[in-house]
């Protein structure tokens, strides 16, 4: 995908009609707004596409070499990177025909529809539900940066996910990009009664990944309340049957397929890899 | 980060920290995980000073033991570079004997890694990040197992998958033989990962373990499955089974006495013979039933030499059922002279080669028998 031209003072329309006679009509990639700030999740999902506060910049600035590695110097440049729309790059990773190809853009069926989630619905088929790919494209961008931010400030990152015939992957995809997965039993205290739990003092995740935000069918993940509880930002693929609500940066889509996990356990090594790459690039050699 | 504060609160106004005006979350962040850091580093501070206490606690050990060691030798008058654990253990028997019954509470000199248990080094680095992928699992090691046993599992099944292909299928020679060895227990394996687990958490390990085992192409993995299996003595095995004697005219044979009651029987098991058998002079039909037959001929047709041998059998005491098991025990006795190892072990699980210890049991006064009471009345 191409990134998009820069455009000024417009606003997107309106989400797309839960209607099944429209067409699928994903491919108008040209209409489409990039969004710009960077979020300030505590908790609470809100959706800021009609936001209009800075232009997008197209040229990105690489950063400076540090000539004295003073805290103070670091910190600058952290913060200089927060200026750029997609610092990282994270739009080049994925096409929207990426995600229909590995089947993101499949749903559960009708009945088992969270209402929270009829937002990003673009319509159905046979009572199967279709997700919006281009909001779906939007906000995975948006998660990928932010994943990338965390990583490039040297941030831990946990990888959560419970079904098992996913497991192996997640772990793996862990450990390919030095972060960290718990795909296993959810003991009570790991986040909320951490020194109890550890027997020790201990550094919580700074962001946790839900790859699946079930449990099983019925009940979500204890992490997800467990993390907003402790101000833990939080990335989620949520199905249609999943409540997205005290996920930081949802990202709707499909969870049970091995192909769609398999793309976002990819997309998010690689941006993951790329804000550390920037990271070592700015202190140097450790 | 902003505190909050109910109408009843009585905890104090917290100390004064800057809220800056636009809570930005990196700011916050940063401040946040600034203090964290700060926090972290001080008890992985004390972290450290703990493992390096240890590591300094056992290399004293350690060099104090060698002394010992080597002191223990001199006194013993043995060269002190091949002075083994086994000789110090000997030594330290015969220099400090001791009347006390219970072997722990005797004079001990072991190596300090067998003393001090073995604990887990520093879990996390100096900015607080864990060294291990799955530390927040909160048990690493095991379910570090698990995901190699997943990885393992869907080895094999591409390898046999690519051998479908080429028509190769199970080997039976490669099968990985664990005979004689069994899954570790639930406190050796908490011993070797140096995790606390639960008993489903074992068990789950255990079925696990097992279905990777079943996989027809294990024997690729042996050395992964073998780390978690220890060998069993099987004790027949200790046992000395006697040669099998000659007679002068050159045909091996075996002597034997078996109990069963109040019965014994004496018999002799000859080699090259024709399935002759001779209880008291008589025929088989010594007997008059036909279970009692069948216990004096099980031993030979289970070890397949029902023609092959003959039997010599004398028998005094009891009635027919003790005086059958008695001759039946005498000969599983004495065939073992005639059979090979698998074959022992397999009567040995029959049953053959235990001798029955039963008994009969006297009345009760007061009771209608042995163990029956009289019919017990409520009023």
């Amino acid at each position: 995908m191409r990134l998009p031209q820069p455009v000024n003072n417009t606003v997107p329309g309106p989400a797309m009609p839960f209607s099944p006679t429209t067409t699928l009509n994903m491919a108008t990639l040209g209409k489409k707004l990039f969004i710009l700030s960077v979020r300030m999740g505590r908790g609470l999902w809100h959706r800021g596409i009609v936001s209009s506060s800075n232009p997008v910049q197209s040229a990105v600035e690489p950063l400076e070499k540090l000539q004295e590695s003073s805290s103070d110097a670091i910190t600058e440049q952290m913060a200089k990177s927060l200026k750029y729309p997609d610092f990282f790059k994270v739009a080049e990773l994925f096409t929207v025909e990426d995600l229909f190809n590995a089947r993101v853009h499949l749903g559960h069926r009708e009945g088992s529809l969270n209402d929270h989630m009829s937002q990003f619905i673009f319509g159905s088929r046979l009572s199967h539900l279709i997700f919006d790919l281009d909001q779906t494209a939007t906000l995975l961008r948006e998660a990928l940066n932010f994943t990338a931010h965390i990583a490039f400030r040297g941030g831990i990152i946990l990888f959560v996910g419970r079904i098992p015939q996913h497991q192996v992957m997640i772990e793996n995809t862990a450990k390919e990009c030095g972060e960290y997965a718990h795909t296993r039993y959810w003991q009570g205290g790991v986040l909320t009664n951490s020194t109890i739990q550890f027997g020790s003092v201990i550094r919580l995740p700074d962001l946790i990944i839900f790859l699946h935000t079930m449990n099983n069918v019925i009940y979500e993940h204890t992490a997800i309340r467990d993390a907003a509880k402790m101000l833990i930002p939080t990335v989620g693929i949520v199905d249609t049957n999943c409540n997205p609500n005290l996920i930081t940066y949802p990202v709707p889509g499909n969870d049970d397929s091995a192909a769609s996990i398999s793309l976002f356990c990819n997309l998010f090594k690689a941006a993951i890899l790329r804000g550390k790459e920037k990271r070592k690039e700015l202190l140097g050699v450790h | 980060m902003a505190s909050i504060r109910c109408w009843n609160s009585t905890t104090p106004e917290p100390s004064s920290k800057p809220l800056t005006s636009v809570p930005a979350s990196d700011t916050i962040k940063h401040e946040g995980s600034g203090n964290q850091l700060i926090k972290v580093s001080k008890a992985m501070k004390a972290y450290q000073e703990k493992a390096q206490a240890l590591d300094a606690l056992m290399f004293e050990k350690t060099t104090e033991y060698e002394i010992g060691r080597r002191h223990l030798a001199n006194m013993m008058g043995e060269d002190p570079e091949t002075f083994t654990d086994e000789d110090i253990d000997t030594a330290i028997e015969y220099l400090f004997p001791s009347g006390l019954f219970e072997p722990r509470a005797r004079p001990l000199m072991k190596h300090p890694t067998e003393v001090f248990a073995r604990k887990k080094v520093a879990e996390f680095d100096e900015t607080g990040r864990p060294f291990h992928v799955l530390f927040y699992t909160g048990l690493p090691n095991y379910y570090q197992v698990l995901h190699d046993l997943s990885e393992k599992v869907r080895e094999l099944d591409s390898f046999s998958d690519r051998m479908m292909q080429y028509n190769i299928h199970k080997d039976p020679e490669r099968t990985l033989n664990v005979g004689g060895t069994e899954w570790v227990k639930k406190e050796q394996l908490e011993d070797i990962l140096l995790e606390k687990l639960k008993d489903k958490q074992y068990e789950f390990f255990v079925r696990s373990m097992n279905r990777l085992l079943d996989h027809p192409f294990s024997y690729r993995v042996e050395e992964f499955i073998m780390k978690f299996r220890k060998h069993v003595q099987i004790s027949v095995i200790h046992k000395e089974i006697p040669k099998l004697m000659f007679t002068a005219e050159g045909t091996p044979y075996m002597a034997a006495v078996g109990r069963r009651k109040t019965s014994t029987a004496s018999v002799t098991v000859y080699g090259r013979g024709s399935g002759k058998i001779s209880i008291n002079g008589e025929d088989l039909l010594y007997f008059k039933y036909i279970q009692d037959r069948e216990q004096v001929l099980f031993p030979l047709q289970f070890s397949g030499l029902l023609g092959k041998v003959d039997v010599v059998a004398d028998v005094d005491g009891g009635g027919f059922s003790g005086q059958s098991g008695a001759i039946r025990y005498a000969i599983s006795m004495a065939v073992r002279s005639f059979v090979d190892e698998q074959m022992m072990e397999k009567m040995r699980l029959a049953g053959l080669l235990t001798r029955d210890p039963r008994r009969h049991e006297r009345k009760k006064p007061g009771w209608k028998g042995a163990r029956a009471k009289y019919t017990w009345k409520k009023r």
